[in-house]
């Protein structure tokens, strides 16, 4: 019905449409101004602004505007770059970390950023239950010697520490909140990023103003962004037709050349760190056996899937690690689409002959209906029967984590620049994830995890990684399905707009042309 | 004074239906499926962090004791905090209901700035052409969805000519009127047929009764006495037909608010429903049901005032 509705949509709107674009690129043409207002408008509202237990990217993308790390991820999602702090030290048994902290920041309320603000922030960021605090898990303490300096010891010598210190769970706030409560706070959050606290109406808009104090000299340009959650795709398209808008997150492929043909509308696919999956229960039959799982793998043609379900706009997944990802092995194949190999590895299987399998769909997610119908068609061949059981999405969720399905699809993004944060939750069962909630468990590939967590050498931490990929590969412990990008639509008066791998957006670069 | 005592009793008669609706709402929602805390954790979760959130939450508790602290927060006006947005309801509730109020108000108004008119036209000439035409062309209004009406509106009323909002509520009352007037005008496209059937249905009956054949013998002009005369006396049972379709409406905006992007009841409720958010689905569906309950007792005393024969002492 949404899909019949945008195409009458852009036929009202007399637009034509024609194939989808792969490129990525920044949105740099016009001549830019300073000041102005940034309407961005999206499908869901911002759920709380604590930066330490909130999960979804509607919040964090907004409250990453406010509170900032220590360090924060590169442009291409693959390293990290120094942010509040300026530099590190690291002792010789790899256990010390010392940080400078950058000279002259500012929170919002005009005080000075010291070593007791970011203490206080990294243990609260620890100490949470039920947040983020499994980011921090290496964390042993944090000291600040002097005003300008913090040392963070951790448990074990620990290589993705800049990544974790990079994450938004770590973003710097005063000490004791500023002298309030930590509800009053996160109420109406200080920090030090470009953009401040103006107010928030639920399900109606949320509004942060320029930080004129920033540290990042001349930055913003913008006077104020203003987040808006409307719902309806076709909405949102029209408050961008209208100039209501000037971003639209994450539009619907199917739109994307509307916005491209209009004369005051561009849309772009932006790298991201997307990765869908099809998780396969390994506790019980049939994909208790690897050689099921495998002839799932290599039956489902991917290039089919991306145009069906992405009308084209993705890539095919080789490995259960994003290509925007560090130690990322593009080489390693995976199993891929081969029909005759796929009835070579059923027969094997203790289910030659096929099977019957439950598909667990979550309702009215059109992504999840189009990957049940084509998985249903492409086994058909093996003599494998694929029943589809729509629940709610809700229901969905707590039965894919209790392990109560037999094969189900889900998907992954990034919150940091190292690959520890996905190859814990997907390959060690010892985390309490199950492996993805799959229960895959191969002692090999879990020593290799916690070796590469230790190894500071890159190519040492390569070879670990190449090795979980491959190995998890081979296993078929989940159907690596494809990459798909960000989707963002814009008015072609916005400069400067660049999402990164990894989601976030830096708003102190983006500039409005009248 | 008998007004007076009227709404007293049916507000007395509130509490019940407000037991009632918890323990059917409190049990329903904590029954089906799906976990607050895993749903809120999304593919983050581990048992041990749903653990800590199902502490955190209040969820580890029996479900009785769980029902008896809503209970007697309800009786203190607290409807808890929700799991989602880390705030208290009774704040989220207060943001939301004032979009719903402009909408059920205007949706109201419009839809009889819509039908009264037709429906006097159509009776005025039982079977002429205008009855023919006012009894099939609304029914195109009832048989389009409201996604399609909303998006129809915006395109012409608000991109086309420019006249209103594509979408929000702004953030003062002239916004807030500007801003309600599409989504208003989707909720009557659907609701005045209803009306205008209901209304010509009165108004032909009335018109056959004694008392209009003797205004008619007094030479009582045609349209005074469709206006004066028949109008009033059709409009009880048109009163009622339109009461029911608001306190339906009052709980199943959403379709509207979600094309016009309302900050509405609705779109909380479903969004909560969802996320198994309890204290924000609980907190919604009371005030949702206070408010059906004030909409009933309104129809009831306009139907009381419209005709003199109908008492409010029931």
């Amino acid at each position: 019905m949404r899909r019949a509705i945008g195409t009458a949509l852009a036929l009202c709107l007399g637009l034509s449409a024609c194939g989808g674009s792969s490129s990525t690129s920044k949105t740099t043409s016009g001549t830019a101004t300073k000041g102005g207002d940034l309407v961005i408008v999206k499908a869901l509202d911002a759920k709380s602004m604590d930066n330490t237990t909130t999960f979804d990217n509607d919040s964090i993308w907004i409250f990453e505007q406010m509170m900032e790390p220590l360090y924060t991820v590169t442009e291409d999602g693959k390293s990290v770059k120094p942010w509040l702090a300026t530099s590190y030290t690291l002792s010789t048994d790899k256990l010390s970390w010392t940080f400078k902290l950058r000279p002259g920041v500012k929170f919002h309320n005009g005080k000075p950023m010291t070593s007791a603000d970011v203490k206080f922030s990294l243990d609260k960021a620890s100490g949470t239950k039920g947040g983020w605090e499994f980011i921090n898990t290496a964390i042993k303490t944090v000291t600040a010697p002097d005003p300008a300096t913090v040392v963070v010891t951790t448990k074990y010598p620990w290589a993705p520490l800049l990544a974790d210190l990079s994450n938004f769970n770590n973003g710097i706030v005063p000490k004791d909140y500023g002298g309030m409560t930590a509800a009053q706070f996160y109420d109406h959050p200080v920090g030090t990023g470009p953009f401040k606290w103006d107010h928030w109406t639920k399900g109606s808009e949320l509004k942060l103003v320029k930080n004129s104090d920033y540290w990042q000299t001349g930055k913003p340009s913008l006077d104020s962004v203003t987040w808006k959650p409307v719902p309806d795709d076709n909405t949102r398209t029209l408050q961008l037709q209208g100039g209501q808008a000037q971003l639209d997150e994450f539009p619907p492929f199917s739109s994307l050349n509307q916005f491209k043909s209009s004369s005051t509308t561009q849309a772009t696919l932006f790298n991201s760190t997307k990765t869908d999956y099809l998780l396969m229960n390994h506790t019980t039959a049939p994909f208790n056996d690897v050689h099921a799982r495998r002839a799932i793998s290599l039956v489902i043609d991917r290039q089919a899937l991306i145009k069906a379900v992405l009308f084209g706009n993705g890539k095919p997944a080789n490995s259960f690690m994003p290509p925007q990802v560090p130690y990322y092995d593009a080489t390693t194949p995976g199993l891929q689409y081969d029909l005759s190999a796929a009835k070579a590895e059923l027969a094997k299987s203790s289910t030659p002959g096929g099977f019957t399998a439950t598909y667990l769909a979550a309702a009215g997610d059109t992504q999840d209906a189009s990957i049940a119908q084509v998985l249903q068609s492409a086994v058909k061949p093996l003599g494998i029967t694929i029943k589809i059981e729509n629940v709610d999405p809700a229901t969905a969720r707590t039965r894919q984590n209790k392990q109560d399905y037999q094969i189900t699809h889900s998907s992954w993004t990034m919150d940091i620049a190292d690959p520890d944060e996905l190859v814990s939750f997907a390959v060690d069962p010892t985390t309490g994830a199950k492996s993805f909630y799959t229960g895959y468990s191969n002692k090999a590939v879990i020593a290799a995890t916690h070796e590469a967590q230790k190894a500071f050498d890159p190519a040492v931490r390569q070879a670990k990684y190449t090795f979980i990929q491959k190995t998890a590969a081979e296993d078929a412990f989940m159907v690596f399905l494809y990459y798909s990008p960000y989707q963002w639509a814009y008015s072609k008066k916005v400069h400067g707009f660049l999402p990164y791998p990894t989601g976030n957006y830096h708003l102190e670069d983006v500039t409005l042309s009248k | 004074m008998a007004h007076l005592a009227f709404i007293g009793k049916r507000l007395w008669q509130l509490l019940p239906v407000l037991f009632g609706i918890t323990l059917v709402v409190f049990f329903m929602i904590h029954l089906i499926p799906g976990d607050p805390a895993a749903t809120l954790l999304g593919n983050r979760s581990t048992p041990q962090a749903v653990a800590a959130l199902r502490q955190q939450f209040g969820l580890d508790e029996p479900l009785y004791r769980q029902y008896l602290t809503f209970l007697g927060r309800i009786a203190h006006g607290d409807l808890g905090s929700s799991f989602v947005y880390k705030s208290p309801v009774r704040g989220l509730v207060e943001g939301r209901i004032s979009s719903t109020l402009w909408l059920l108000a205007a949706g109201a108004l419009f839809s009889l700035l819509l039908s009264v008119p037709l429906a006097v036209l159509a009776a005025s000439r039982k079977d002429a052409v205008r009855d023919q035409a006012v009894r099939i062309v609304p029914l195109i209004g009832l048989g389009m969805p409201a996604v399609w009406v909303g998006l129809m509106l915006q395109l012409f009323f608000a991109l086309k000519l420019g006249l209103f909002p594509v979408s929000g509520f702004g953030s003062t009352v002239v916004e807030h009127a500007q801003s309600i007037v599409l989504p208003a005008t989707t909720v009557a496209v659907a609701l005045a047929p209803i009306l205008v059937r209901s209304l010509r249905t009165s108004l032909l009956e009335v018109l056959d009764s004694d008392y209009v054949l003797t205004a008619r013998a007094k030479g009582i002009s045609r349209s005074r006495l469709l206006l004066h005369h028949a109008l009033r006396n059709a409009a009880v049972s048109s009163v009622t037909v339109l009461g029911v379709n608001i306190a339906y409406l009052v709980g199943a905006t959403v379709i509207v608010e979600r094309v016009f992007a309302l900050p509405g009841l609705g779109t909380l409720m479903l969004d909560s429903i969802y996320s198994r958010d309890f204290p924000v689905v609980q907190g919604v569906v009371i005030v949702i049901a206070v408010l059906v309950v004030l909409v009933n007792l309104a129809t009831d005393l306009a139907h009381a005032s419209l005709d003199p024969r109908v008492g409010v002492e029931r």
